[in-house]
């Protein structure tokens, strides 16, 4: 089809949204546009959701960490921002997620906003609350494995 | 603006990890909940008051390390490093709060709790839920925060937000079921919010907001919260005050809790002598 005048075509934002998980989560792109699209549609109804799109153009996720663009129409992005924060799990893992920013560009979003890694991840044993413990370590963030599941820590509790 | 959060052992998060990804997300501070997971305020001893340097309380918690080595269950044991504010405070420039949650079964044992944590803890909030608990918290003046007051089928009304106007009881707007919740359970909450909102707001009961994070994973950036709070029908500035109001509690307390303080607009001057 032949394109839009430039006056008719949407305006979009380019909203820069950071994801964090447990490291042994598995968070597919297709889970995360899935969960996206169901927090906006329970949280801003059908039509809201249309409105504010959410369109997810770019995703990476691995080990425990993440970044994706998402597509928003321009005037929705407050909406958009909460249905964000409304996604508390993608396929049953569950995930940390905050805007990082928003652009005017896709290219001025990933220039300003992505690429962020927080550096590699290492496996070491740790003594945590009096015990010792095997935790993946990035950084400054450790993630203890203990007996009742995950414990989120940081150098700070375990030196 | 301030964020209560559980700590581990509550929550999946220790109070460092919470400090973390809080300075990240833009907050000037956190109050911890868990009341195991820091060593309140004046538990540490005489002189080891909020301004006082790291160094007494360190020593005071290795004397507790003592004591607690004998406990079987592990849950306290992370508190020694764990627990240390003021270091954290350092490391991450987030203020932390020493806070206690007392969760009772009934209000005879909640007044006593009120009256054991209320010279330790900077902050001290009592679990709502029950029409008796809610009562009894806005009623004691010496409770700082109502939490969760309609998580359990617990009931608010007018004769509660005006006990809690004239007591200064701030009730809490538990935004964590609008963000994890889904179905029935999301809506049943969300107009929970709604009708405690209406009451709150015709009182002008004092209020406060927080999404109720059990883990680093469950933090959710000041803008966000706002951005959740004005999709269920609140005003963005009404949220952003609730969420500063946990840190003038903090502010006043620690200000009541320090040395100089004698009663409010009275405080030790420098004529005094030190007896």
């Amino acid at each position: 089809m032949k394109h839009l005048p430039k006056h008719l075509r949407p305006h979009w934002r380019y909203v820069a949204v950071g994801i964090e998980t447990w490291p042994d989560a598995d968070v597919s792109r297709r889970g995360f546009q899935r969960a996206v699209w169901y927090a906006a549609g329970n949280l801003l109804g059908d039509p809201g959701s249309a409105d504010a799109g959410l369109k997810l153009l770019a995703f990476s996720h691995a080990d425990g960490e993440g970044e994706a663009i998402l597509r928003v129409r321009r005037g929705h992005v407050d909406d958009a921002r909460a249905a964000i924060a409304c996604v508390s799990e993608v396929g049953g893992d569950p995930v940390g997620i905050h805007v990082r920013g928003i652009s005017g560009t896709v290219r001025a979003c990933e220039e300003r906003y992505m690429g962020r890694a927080g550096g590699d991840l290492t496996q070491r044993d740790v003594a945590f609350a009096d015990a010792d413990a095997t935790a993946v370590v990035r950084g400054d963030a450790y993630d203890v494995r203990t007996g009742s599941g995950d414990v989120g820590a940081t150098a700070f509790d375990t030196e | 603006m301030y964020e209560a959060v559980h700590a581990y052992p509550d929550g999946d998060a220790t109070v460092s990890r919470h400090a973390r990804t809080a300075a990240r997300h833009g907050y000037d501070g956190i109050v911890v909940r868990t009341r195991d997971a820091l060593p309140g305020i004046g538990e540490a001893g005489e002189g080891d008051r909020y301004d006082a340097g790291d160094d007494g309380r360190r020593e005071a918690d290795s004397g507790d390390d003592g004591r607690r080595e004998g406990d079987s269950g592990g849950a306290d044991a992370d508190e020694p490093r764990g627990g240390d504010a003021v270091a954290i405070r350092e490391r991450y420039g987030v203020d932390v709060v020493d806070a206690v949650e007392i969760d009772a079964d009934d209000p005879g044992s909640a007044g006593g709790a009120v009256g054991n944590y209320r010279p330790d803890r900077t902050v001290v909030c009592v679990v709502g839920g029950d029409d008796r608990l809610n009562r009894f918290a806005v009623e004691e003046p010496r409770v700082d925060v109502l939490v969760r007051p309609t998580r359990g089928g617990g009931g608010f009304n007018h004769v509660l937000a005006k006990a809690a106007r004239d007591n200064g009881v701030h009730v809490e707007f538990d935004f964590g079921p609008v963000l994890r919740a889904t179905g029935g359970q999301r809506v049943r909450s969300l107009a929970a919010l709604r009708k405690l909102r209406e009451i709150v707001t015709y009182y002008d009961a004092p209020h406060v907001v927080s999404a109720n994070a059990g883990s680093h994973l469950e933090l959710r950036a000041p803008r966000e919260v706002v951005a959740v709070g004005e999709a269920a029908g609140f005003d963005p500035e009404w949220v952003r005050e609730g969420l500063r109001a946990w840190g003038g509690i903090a502010e006043r307390n620690r200000e009541r809790l320090s040395e100089g303080f004698i009663e409010p607009g009275v405080r030790r001057g420098r004529y005094e002598t030190q007896r």
